[in-house]
């Protein structure tokens, strides 16, 4: 080690004499040279008067380390001018690589202790942790290479990549409800085929739950053993949890028995320093190129290179990861959450219903994640109160203590159970009706008995995660291969040639996870530009989300406004209608998906057909003006002249109903006034069905005051759905275009000309509807055209 | 190594265990309490039987009783150069882990004889030397403290096994 010259000294000082020479063995504190400085004191005299004189003084210069002297960098004499100068090298016999509890390794001794002589602390040549499973150990940076060097090594020959696997929602789901046991116990249960196989622990020092002997019920996610069977041969894998040691090792217990699969290659919580985010340097410190992540969550990763993102496993509804309660929720995480919960079950029941044709299937689980939206709102609104807090004990303190209300809302509250006792009843009603229904049809008949389970076991998660990683495993030695042999090439031709042959690096032919994965990912969604629409709450930064994150890194643009010209796919909400994706949906090359379009793309790895996902636009939407027609063009053609028009036409297609359609009108117009204004788009989706050539009815005023009540709809509202059904012409749209151009501007109706002083408020938007209604149904006439 | 030593410990007691059996709960407390913590420069191995409490003192404001108990007990206290016996608890590449008790020691690379080989390919991976010497998880083993260190309530050792005698126990 360098013996710098040290602050703190009387500057310059001037060396006089070596006490030690070259390759002498010091002490430590024992003298290295002496040394001369020149410095003013004060120096009373005799007669007590004080004086400032300049004197020199002598002093020693003494070793900090042990060792053996192997370069002195001054010579006799030389005078040193400032701190920081090397002095001397000193080769010690041990560098204290590799520390444990403060500890060296090697020579046993105390690193933490400092003294006089101390400039840095020993402890502070260690500071790397990589060990899975302690934290008391500490190597340097230049030991750590060196061990990843090994491990690197080994991988190659064995051509393994690492692999760092979560457990929970990953390959394993949780639940503390006891309910699991009792439908484990029995076999009449619906449930009983897909619980049969959960596995159950309970944790000796359960701090968690003060509730005594709490059990945790574990469901390995389907082909799990297989998965982990074909992984292992070409991937080493970790497991990387947030939840606590304890917890990871009962579960290692369940998922690994023998210990071949993660041996003790276990990270948890209580190793991990951060309770609120988990790296990669944790484990390989030096180098990442040959690690793979798989994990539900992307942010606790910082969105890594690395991370090969899973579906979530939810195989109990509604139990979300009991340990990520701990964690700071991201708010990505809370929206995501629900949304897949609504794809996935739509996918089952599609399934469900060509095996058993049964319809309600789908109902209680729609039911749930509602409440799951609006509960992660609140939370949302709850994290970001307490993240200013920061890490405040009693912050940590109060997670544990909502991690303990989890446990024990599962155990006393038992939402399992009573989603199972709804869907029984709802079965039980159902049941009841198709009885009827089938006689009439005459199909089988067995399905009745059948109770409806709430838990499914048909995950394919793991599938798809096993063809991504089996393809990042390939792409991996494909190009190391690749490289090798080139590498080989040219060392033949350099020594061919004059060259002197240099012995490259291994680096420099192993390929980086880092890289690979995400071209791989790029080519995925390349050249599509996505628009999202109600599915990212509003005051968030789209690009930042965590859906526009994740499709980005797949190669996709996204884009926050309606571009006609480049705009591919929109992913909207498939309940509501936003004026985006009307505005979308006027450009036939426009694809309108659901967000599990998204989903499965990005969890193939693969562009997958849209058409399964497709939203139907009504055409009325669609054709509702020709899609060259941008937001601004309406604005402009939109006059009187068009008012009048379609209060017009209006007129016409009424003249033209019977009664039982003025029957449905007359609802339909009371469901528009009971409604809140945010629900007017779903009127207007539900009304203009027919008119699918009326293009200027967006020229009305009409329409463009519902514009503007669109606009200002937040898409955090949930809308109650209007009825869409009735399918009628509404007041508001014209008739066909041709009549319109004939009679454009002739006829003024005073009554309309009258409303067209309103205030442009919906009370006045009301109050002309329901006017010209009443009017035009009290005449219950034709109304004359000039 | 193992001595025998005087302790004075303060015991708080709740209102609700005042009565008859008072002696019980306080013994009782210093057992569950102080059997098998560690100081950081010692860990109470037993505490024997005979000890004596002092006349409670009931705190101002909360109404619990403070008693002072004097006891002796057994402890452990490892020093620089002892030979311990242990259990391994974690093998990595780096060395092993040995559970002494509540001692928790580390024997490194350095400190292993050179024909202790680490396998990293077997399961679980282990020190061997291909012979009769091999060390896993859960090995007896016996080792020299090279090195000592406490924390408030923890000891940390450096182990060695570099010397006769010293490495797995035949079981």
């Amino acid at each position: 080690m360098k013996i710098k010259s040290p602050p703190g000294l009387h500057y310059p000082i001037t060396v006089n004499k070596f006490v030690k020479q070259k390759d002498e063995e010091v002490q430590r504190s024992s003298p290295l040279f002496k040394y001369h400085y020149t410095s003013v004191v004060e120096e009373g005299d005799k007669y007590g008067d004080v004086k400032t004189v300049q004197r020199t003084f002598i002093a020693t210069f003494h070793s900090s380390i042990d060792g053996t002297i192997t370069k002195w960098f001054i010579k006799d004499g030389a005078e040193i001018q400032r701190p920081g100068v090397d002095l001397v090298e000193i080769e010690e016999p041990c560098t204290h690589e590799v520390q444990f509890g403060g500890l060296c390794v090697n020579c046993g001794k105390d690193m933490t202790a400092t003294d006089y002589l101390t400039e840095e602390r020993n402890d502070t040549r260690a500071t790397i942790n990589m060990t899975h499973d302690n934290v008391a150990l500490l190597v340097s940076q230049k030991e750590a290479a060196r061990a990843e060097e090994d491990a690197k090594r080994r991988l190659l020959s064995a051509k393994k990549l690492s692999l760092i696997v979560d457990l929970d929602q990953t390959v394993i789901h949780t639940t503390c409800e006891r309910t699991i046991a009792e439908w484990q116990a029995d076999p009449e249960n619906p449930n009983y085929e897909a619980v049969k196989d959960v596995k159950s622990f309970q944790l000796a020092d359960d701090n968690v739950a003060h509730v005594a002997a709490n059990w945790y019920y574990v469901k390995m996610r389907p082909g799990l053993k297989d998965f982990f069977d074909r992984m292992s041969t070409m991937y080493e894998m970790h497991i990387y949890t947030m939840a606590t040691r304890a917890y990871a090792q009962a579960v290692a217990k369940i998922i690994d028995p023998e210990r071949k699969y993660f041996g003790d290659r276990i990270l948890s919580r209580d190793e991990n320093y951060t309770d609120k985010q988990k790296s990669l340097h944790r484990l390989f410190p030096t180098n990442t190129d040959m690690a793979v992540i798989i994990d539900d969550r992307a942010d606790i990763w910082h969105y890594s290179d690395n991370l090969v993102r899973v579906p979530v496993f939810n195989f109990f509804p509604g139990a979300g990861d009991i340990n990520a309660s701990f964690l700071p929720k991201q708010q990505e995480l809370v929206s995501a959450t629900p949304k897949k919960a609504v794809a996935e079950p739509s996918a089952k029941d599609e399934e469900g219903d060509t095996a058993k044709p049964v319809s309600v299937a789908g109902k209680p689980t729609e039911s749930v994640p509602t409440d799951t939206t609006n509960g992660g709102l609140t939370e949302i609104e709850q994290q970001l109160l307490s993240m200013g807090a920061a890490d405040a004990p009693e912050v940590i303190e109060q997670q544990a203590k909502e991690q303990e209300k989890v446990i024990i809302t599962q155990q006393t509250e038992r939402p399992l159970l009573k989603q199972q006792l709804l869907l029984d009843k709802e079965d039980e009603a159902a049941g009841e009706e198709e009885t009827t229904e089938v006689a009439q049809n005459g199909d089988s008949q067995e399905h009745h008995k059948h109770r409806h389970s709430l838990l499914h076991d048909d995950d394919q998660g793991l599938e798809v995660i096993e063809a991504n990683l089996v393809r990042v495993h390939h792409a991996f030695y494909d190009e190391y291969s690749k490289k090798k042999t080139g590498a080989q090439g040219g060392r033949v031709a350099a020594l061919r040639g004059e060259k002197s042959p240099k012995k490259r690096a291994i680096e420099d032919f192993v390929p980086d996870v880092k890289n690979l994965m995400p071209q791989i990912k790029h080519d995925v969604l390349n050249g599509c530009v996505i628009l999202f629409s109600g599915i990212i709450p509003l005051g968030m930064d789209v690009r930042q989300s965590d859906f526009g994150l994740w499709i980005s890194s797949f190669g996709a643009e996204v884009i926050e406004r309606v571009d006609h010209k480049r705009l591919t796919h929109v992913i909207a909400n498939p309940d509501r209608k936003t004026s985006k994706v009307k505005d979308a949906a006027k450009n036939p090359r426009i694809k309108i998906v659901t967000a599990e379009w998204m989903f499965q793309c990005c969890t193939q790895w693969e562009r997958v057909d849209e058409t399964p996902y497709h939203i139907e636009v009504s055409d009325a939407e669609r054709g509702g003006s020709p899609w060259e027609f941008s937001e601004e063009d309406i604005a402009i053609t939109g006059d009187e002249e068009g008012e009048d028009t379609t209060t017009e036409a209006a007129r016409l297609e009424m003249s033209n109903m019977s009664d039982d359609k003025w029957q449905a009108l007359g609802d339909e117009i009371d469901d528009f006034l009971n409604e809140s204004d945010e629900s007017d788009d779903d009127n207007n989706s539900g009304s203009e069905t027919d008119d699918s050539d009326a293009s200027q009815n967006s020229t009305s005023k009409l329409q463009r005051r519902k514009k503007r009540t669109l606009e200002r709809v937040t898409s955090l509202t949930n809308v109650v759905t209007a009825d869409k059904s009735s399918g009628l012409p509404s007041p508001e749209t014209t008739g066909p275009e041709e009549e319109q151009g004939e009679e454009e501007g002739k006829v003024i109706d005073p009554a309309a000309a009258a409303h067209d002083v309103d205030s442009d408020s919906n009370d006045g938007l009301e109050a002309q509807m329901l006017a010209e209604f009443e009017r035009s149904a009290s005449e219950d006439q034709p109304v004359e055209v000039a | 190594m193992f001595f025998l030593k005087e302790l004075e410990k303060t015991i708080q007691l709740h209102p609700s265990y005042f009565g008859p059996l008072i002696r019980a709960h306080i013994h009782r407390e210093l057992l569950t309490k102080e059997e098998g913590s560690s100081t950081g420069k010692f860990t109470i191995v037993c505490i024997l039987d005979n000890f004596d409490i002092s006349d409670g003192q009931v705190m101002p404001g909360t109404g619990a009783a403070e008693y002072t108990v004097h006891y002796k007990a057994i402890v452990w206290r490892p020093y620089k150069g002892e030979v311990v016996d242990g259990v391994v608890t974690s093998v990595i590449r780096s060395g092993f882990f040995v559970d002494c008790g509540s001692l928790n020691a580390f024997v490194g690379r350095a400190m292993i004889p050179s024909e202790i080989k680490f396998d990293a390919n077997a399961t679980p991976p282990q020190w061997t030397d291909n012979g009769d010497q091999v060390i896993e998880k859960g090995t007896n083993i016996r080792i020299k403290i090279k090195g000592l260190r406490s924390e408030v309530d923890k000891m940390y050792a450096i182990g060695t096994m570099k010397e006769d005698y010293l490495g797995p126990l035949q079981t």
